[in-house]
């Protein structure tokens, strides 16, 4: 694909499930080595729309495309790394026994498997936990223990999905540095969050509700356009403006 | 399909199961307890079943069939006689006390010969002899029958005497004997003939209690949408974990083989490797519906409700502890669409007959199938997601 052209795009995309719409009519382009959040309260539907583009649902209508590759993906599939709501690791492995699995998954050369895993153990900073059992980690840790899993196999598109749910104000400063740092190394991240105030360290921001994208730009382009001093107050000012 | 990411998830599967000590045990301990159980309790024959006897036969010229009966009884392992009234001290007030005997439960079974038992059978044989009509001679047996199993080894014991009292010291041999010869099985005992049943029915129950629950834990805690936004297959996936049940429930065979042979001197005469091939397909059938059923559950108590469902039409209508041929008719048909029939058939063949596999194909092919259906279709319930 091209290097320029969008790393997500979607058109038109629409995701029903019995009696209600969760994503509608959503156009979303997310260029390389950006910091996109998708953000919007409980039920704005941008799990869902993370959900379809990863592929772990189908689209009702419209279409999406990572990496240049109309989803589901096939052959992209190894260039993207997931990171669900829920912790979703094995609480009865080891934390290194999670990673060789998840590295396994993406097809790692087996001599390559035991440096990566180190390494993103370092980043995390679990090195020294390494051959405890997840089931004795603290939540924090188990944290860690997720977001290393969607790194291991050196994604070029991170998809996170509320990573900062549930974890004290230390660790979501670490992981929201650690963002900035992945964003450095040309990664593209897409997140979702309902905390607005975090929302601001994105480069861009999407906002959703009731499964539609009712605003998109930059944190200061957002605000300025609102004329409010946070991304709360413009959120609902923009959600205003579509019920008016 | 790529092998490697199978293997991946098959190492996953197994690593996850050693950490788990009590699961571990539970693989291992619940074979173990089942054959050893069933070996102890099914296999023992039936000892010192509780009898009396009431011997009221006068006798003809100083021989009484009814001693000479009640002695050989007396003899046999199986019963124990607790009280004996013999011809002098006996009358029929004993035998009413015999017969309270049984009713109260304290023995299984009243024997009682009549006053003129022998001089009865004496004249049965002389009319018999020329051509006159024979009036049968009986031998009274009062029975407990709540246990058929008793009732029918002391009818079995009394009749078995009665013959050998009539050919040892009358020489009244029967004009008909029943010339049998063992094709297969000579000297089987009825451990040998359920131990490939038990071994079935414990990797089966092990691996599809296993399955149901490890899938429903991979739905509900989210690493299965993990592990499927990565680029393993849904087919892949499946495989993964029908190779590492696959391989729980050959360890489990293992361990009933052991045991059988070692505890129960069980006989395979066939191929033990050909059983534990047979326990395989078997294991990683049951896997697939495993997978297939808990994709119906939405929590581990849900799933855990289906164990009975698959469960107890397996244990009744497999031919597990019981022939085939015993199933009601009507029940029948079932017992062809249950796995676990074939399973046992096929191993019971091979480690009783001797059977190869040029023999037993049929029973191994519908077990492949029924794998691979199995697999196939949580493969594409998988892929039909969202």
């Amino acid at each position: 694909m091209d290097d320029d052209g969008p790393v997500i795009e979607t058109k038109g995309l629409r995701k029903e499930f019995p009696g209600l719409v969760a994503v509608d009519s959503l156009d979303l382009r997310v260029a390389r080595g950006t910091l996109y959040g998708l953000i919007g309260p409980n039920g704005s539907g941008n799990t869902t729309a993370i959900k379809v583009i990863v592929g772990l649902m189908r689209a009702s209508a419209g279409e999406a495309r990572g990496l240049g590759e109309r989803v589901p993906l096939r052959t992209n599939r190894h260039r993207l790394g997931y990171m669900p709501q829920d912790i979703a690791i094995y609480p009865d492995l080891t934390v290194r026994e999670n990673l060789e699995f998840f590295a396994g998954l993406y097809s790692i050369p087996k001599p390559r498997i035991g440096s990566r895993t180190e390494e993103v153990l370092k980043v995390v900073d679990l090195l020294d936990r390494k051959d405890g059992l997840v089931s004795q980690l603290s939540g924090g840790m188990r944290h860690r223990v997720s977001l290393a899993c969607a790194l291991v196999h050196d994604p070029e598109v991170l998809f996170l999905d509320e990573p900062t749910v549930g974890i004290d104000p230390e660790l979501r400063v670490g992981f929201w540095r650690f963002f900035q740092d992945l964003k450095s190394k040309g990664k593209t991240i897409v997140l979702t969050t309902h905390y607005m105030d975090e929302a601001v360290r994105c480069d861009v921001v999407g906002m959703m509700r009731g499964g539609r994208l009712i605003a998109e730009g930059t944190p200061s382009s957002l605000m300025a356009e609102t004329g409010r001093g946070n991304l709360e107050d413009a959120f609902l000012e923009f959600a205003g403006r579509v019920v008016a | 399909m790529r092998l490697d990411r199978t293997l991946v998830v098959a190492k996953k599967t197994l690593r996850s199961l050693r950490h788990d000590r009590r699961t571990v045990a539970f693989v291992v301990l619940v074979p173990l307890l089942m054959i050893a159980l069933f070996g102890y309790t099914f296999g023992g024959e039936l000892k010192d079943v509780k009898v009396s006897i009431v011997d009221l036969d006068q006798g003809v010229l100083g021989n009484s069939l009814g001693k000479a009966i009640s002695n050989d009884l007396a003899n046999s392992s199986t019963l124990m006689i607790m009280e004996h009234y013999g011809p002098g001290q006996a009358n029929a007030s004993k035998a009413d006390a015999a017969i309270g005997q049984v009713k109260d439960g304290k023995v299984w079974a009243a024997v009682v010969f009549e006053e003129g038992f022998s001089a009865s059978v004496l004249e049965a044989i002389f009319n018999m002899t020329h051509g006159l009509t024979v009036e049968q001679a009986p031998i009274k047996v009062y029975l407990d029958s709540s246990n058929p199993n008793i009732a029918q080894a002391v009818s079995q014991e009394v009749q078995a005497a009665m013959q050998r009292v009539l050919v040892n010291q009358y020489h009244l041999v029967p004009p008909i004997v029943l010339d049998s010869e063992q094709v297969y099985g000579k000297g089987a005992e009825f451990i040998d003939f359920f131990a490939p049943g038990v071994m079935g029915l414990a990797a089966m129950m092990v691996t599809f209690m296993l399955s149901i629950v490890s899938f429903v834990h991979e739905r509900s805690s989210f690493t299965l949408e993990r592990v499927l936004t990565s680029p393993i297959s849904e087919g892949e996936f499946v495989a993964g974990y029908a190779l590492a049940f696959g391989l729980v429930g050959l360890a489990q065979s293992l361990v009933i083989l052991t045991t059988a042979v070692l505890l129960f001197d069980v006989r395979i005469v066939g191929s033990p490797i050909l059983v534990l091939l047979v326990i395989f397909l078997l294991a990683v059938g049951m896997q697939g519906l495993g997978f297939l059923l808990s994709s119906r559950a939405k929590s581990e108590f849900q799933a855990i409700q289906f164990l009975p469902l698959v469960l107890f039409p397996s244990i009744l209508l497999a031919g597990v502890f019981w022939p085939l041929e015993a199933v009601p008719a009507l029940l029948r048909p079932i017992s062809n669409f249950i796995p676990l029939t074939y399973a046992v058939d096929a191993c019971r063949s091979i480690m009783i007959r001797g059977w190869g596999i040029e023999k037993v194909w049929p029973s191994m092919l519908i077990l492949t199938l029924f794998a691979a259906a199995m697999l196939a279709l949580s493969a594409y319930g998988l892929k039909k997601r969202g």
